[in-house]
């Protein structure tokens, strides 16, 4: 077995042996993500059950009966007719039976309406926790469908007598929505295609995010805890050359970095995918197409981009006298660095003045996203630059952490985090 | 054969100057101990030779190998045993043998050997299928030890080989040595038991503030210094400086 490989086995046995890191990064992304999402889910299919609705009818006429009946049947709403003498009896009554929503039709219901005058309907949600209100805002918008089929078929009742097409009357415009992307028409509304590409603005952000915070912070605590542990000195006296232990340090981070990022990818996208995030539509529908050679730019990309983060963040854990203080430093430049990538998020950074957009694209953290994007759009001339851009910035890291680790520097750098004293 | 030879070895950390130019050589099969307070320089003397640290002058070579030009050499011939080092808390003892044989030898015969020799020497029996952060002081410094002496190094340099350990973990570790220089290692350790050294050691040199203030054998440098032991003889040596 070679030397990187003995040190990468040695470096995976000591870090998957590390409770902390196997239950912060792998148990609780993989366990607690799913398990909110699927309270959410619970919440929300127990919203969407049945909607318990009791009808206070104070008035006579005819029309109140077509709204009751209309109500009765829509589907998953139950319908039970109260006598109240007043609203707040109806109020008291049906929170008591575990009544969802209210509906109070007033007296003069019928005759506003007979009257071409604009009737009123109230309608009470019933909070009987404070579990965000879900049920309630369902039912509401249950009861507030119904009463606008209820309006329409009114309205077009009364129409039909004039008119002979009343629903041209009552809307005179159809609209018939297009998208156009990449100078292609597609048969979409701009709202769905806006849906799946704001899908795509925010998911792959928040993936590189986490991915890039996950291996930075495993590669400065690797180095760190060398230190922590007291175990750096005999590690760079054994005749092993530096460059296999560096190597071997970092691809043991990825690893780790990359088993992690994977599973806090898995468990948002089960959490997302429980409050109905994923959409229907696929990116060939609108005439995007992901191809192989993009997925290999797109990797190659990955790679680079992992390897800064990996070299950087190993260079800093050296500056650290133990893990705990590693990840703050590493926070401390990592943050600033990966927070602007949200940007890609809100705006089109082609859109923002100069000077941003090239301190934006100098980020090398930018660059997957970019990428991201224009893989789907196919536009490979800006992968290439991409790639070229962080093959430098990869290269100077790695080179000036090699030659950190071949310098005794490696031994003698150090950035106190002073404690705040106490009562000062 | 000259085993380690340096020649007006000085280090500076910033403005203090931890080497004032020392010389001493040291010959193959030698126990030579450095011996002097805290601070005097012993340390920064061995993590030089150990090619940790980079001389601000002078020179040190091992078996004729420049530290500094020729690191990837000397760490061929070399083990080093730090003051307060520790092993990989996560990993067992045999574990942590087993990597460090794996790295020092080159195939998996000469690595095997070396383990079974790490496993006689660490003296931890079934102990060493724990985990190395259950271990007491005593035991990770007989682990490292063991690690230190398995692969059979033409130089072992060892800070304070015995600090800090109670009376039984110190003797064994000193018979160990002992019986290792009758192998053909050579020793470099540094200590600041006098007492240790003496009985440990062929020659010493006293080191102290970063020069070395006398150098010979123990009992040469008792009846120069018409001392008791080796503490009287730094004591009276220091007068002068």
């Amino acid at each position: 077995m070679s030397d990187f490989m003995v040190i990468l086995m040695k470096e995976l046995k000591d870090m998957f042996r590390d409770r902390g890191v196997i239950i912060g990064l792998i148990i609780v992304p993989l366990v607690l993500y799913p398990a909110l999402g699927q309270m959410v889910q619970i919440g929300m299919e127990q919203a969407q059950k049945e909607t318990k609705v009791v009808i206070a009818n104070f008035d006579s006429g005819n029309y109140a009966d077509i709204l009751i009946k209309t109500l009765k049947i829509a589907p998953n709403v139950t319908v039970v007719e109260i006598k109240a003498k007043s609203i707040d009896e109806a109020l008291r009554i049906a929170t008591s039976k575990g009544y969802n929503v209210l509906v109070v039709v007033p007296s003069n219901f019928s005759e506003c309406i007979e009257e071409n005058e604009k009737a009123m309907v109230e309608v009470y949600g019933i909070f009987t926790g404070i579990s965000l209100g879900m049920k309630e805002s369902v039912s509401e918008g249950r009861i507030n469908a119904v009463i606008n089929v209820l309006n329409e078929e009114l309205a077009k009742l009364k129409l039909k007598s004039n008119y002979p097409n009343p629903e041209a009357v009552l809307h005179p415009i159809n609209v018939k929505s297009y998208s156009v992307l990449k100078g292609r028409v597609i048969n979409l509304p701009p709202s769905v295609v806006s849906g799946v590409i704001a899908s795509q603005a925010f998911s792959i952000p928040l993936v590189v995010f986490i991915m890039f915070t996950m291996v930075s912070q495993m590669a400065a605590s690797t180095m760190a805890s060398e230190k922590e542990n007291k175990t750096l000195e005999t590690l760079l006296t054994l005749p092993v050359s530096r460059t296999a232990i560096v190597a071997g340090k970092m691809v043991g981070s990825a690893i780790l970095g990359l088993i992690a990022a994977l599973a806090y990818m898995f468990g948002m996208s089960r959490y997302f995918s429980s409050l109905g995030m994923n959409s229907n539509i696929k990116l060939e529908d609108l005439g995007l197409k992901i191809t192989p050679y993009g997925m290999v730019l797109f990797a190659v990309i990955i790679f680079l981009a992992i390897t800064f983060a990996i070299s950087l963040s190993m260079l800093l854990g050296t500056f650290a006298e133990d893990t705990k203080s590693a990840g703050t430093l590493v926070s401390t430049v990592m943050m600033p660095l990966l927070f602007p990538t949200f940007t890609f998020m809100i705006v089109d950074v082609e859109t923002l003045p100069t000077v941003v957009k090239y301190i934006l694209y100098a980020i090398p953290f930018s660059h997957p996203i970019i990428a991201s994007r224009a893989m789907i759009l196919g536009e490979y001339s800006k992968m290439y630059m991409s790639i070229a851009y962080l093959a430098l910035v990869s290269l100077g890291t790695l080179y000036a952490t090699a030659w950190f680790f071949r310098t005794e520097k490696i031994l003698t750098a150090k950035i106190r985090f002073k404690k705040r004293a106490r009562g000062s | 054969m000259v085993a380690v030879e340096v020649e007006k070895l000085e280090k500076d950390y910033g403005k203090v100057k931890a080497l004032k130019g020392i010389s001493f050589t040291i010959e193959e099969g030698e126990i030579f101990g450095l011996i002097g307070p805290n601070g005097a320089g012993k340390s920064t003397t061995l993590r030089i030779l150990a090619t940790l640290l980079t001389p601000t002058g002078g020179r040190a070579e091992v078996f004729g190998h420049d530290v500094v030009e020729e690191a990837e050499e000397v760490r061929k011939l070399i083990s080093y045993l730090p003051e307060e080092a520790g092993a990989y808390k996560r990993l067992t003892g045999l574990e942590y043998l087993e990597f460090m044989a794996k790295l020092y030898a080159k195939d998996n015969k000469k690595a095997e050997k070396m383990l079974e020799l790490g496993i006689k020497l660490s003296g931890l029996g079934e102990r060493l299928r724990d985990k190395v952060s259950t271990y007491s002081k005593g035991m990770t410094r007989r682990l490292l030890l063991a690690r230190a002496l398995m692969v059979k190094p033409k130089l072992a340099i060892l800070d304070e080989p015995t600090s800090g350990l109670d009376i039984m973990n110190a003797f064994e570790i000193r018979k160990t040595i002992k019986e290792f220089v009758k192998e053909g290692v050579t020793f470099l350790i540094s200590s600041h038991n006098m007492l240790e050294v003496e009985y440990l050691c062929d020659r010493v040199a006293l080191i102290h503030k970063g020069r070395i203030v006398e150098i010979g054998e123990p009992e040469e440098l008792k009846a120069k210094y018409n001392a008791e032991n080796l503490e009287e003889v730094f004591m009276e040596a220091i007068k002068n400086v």
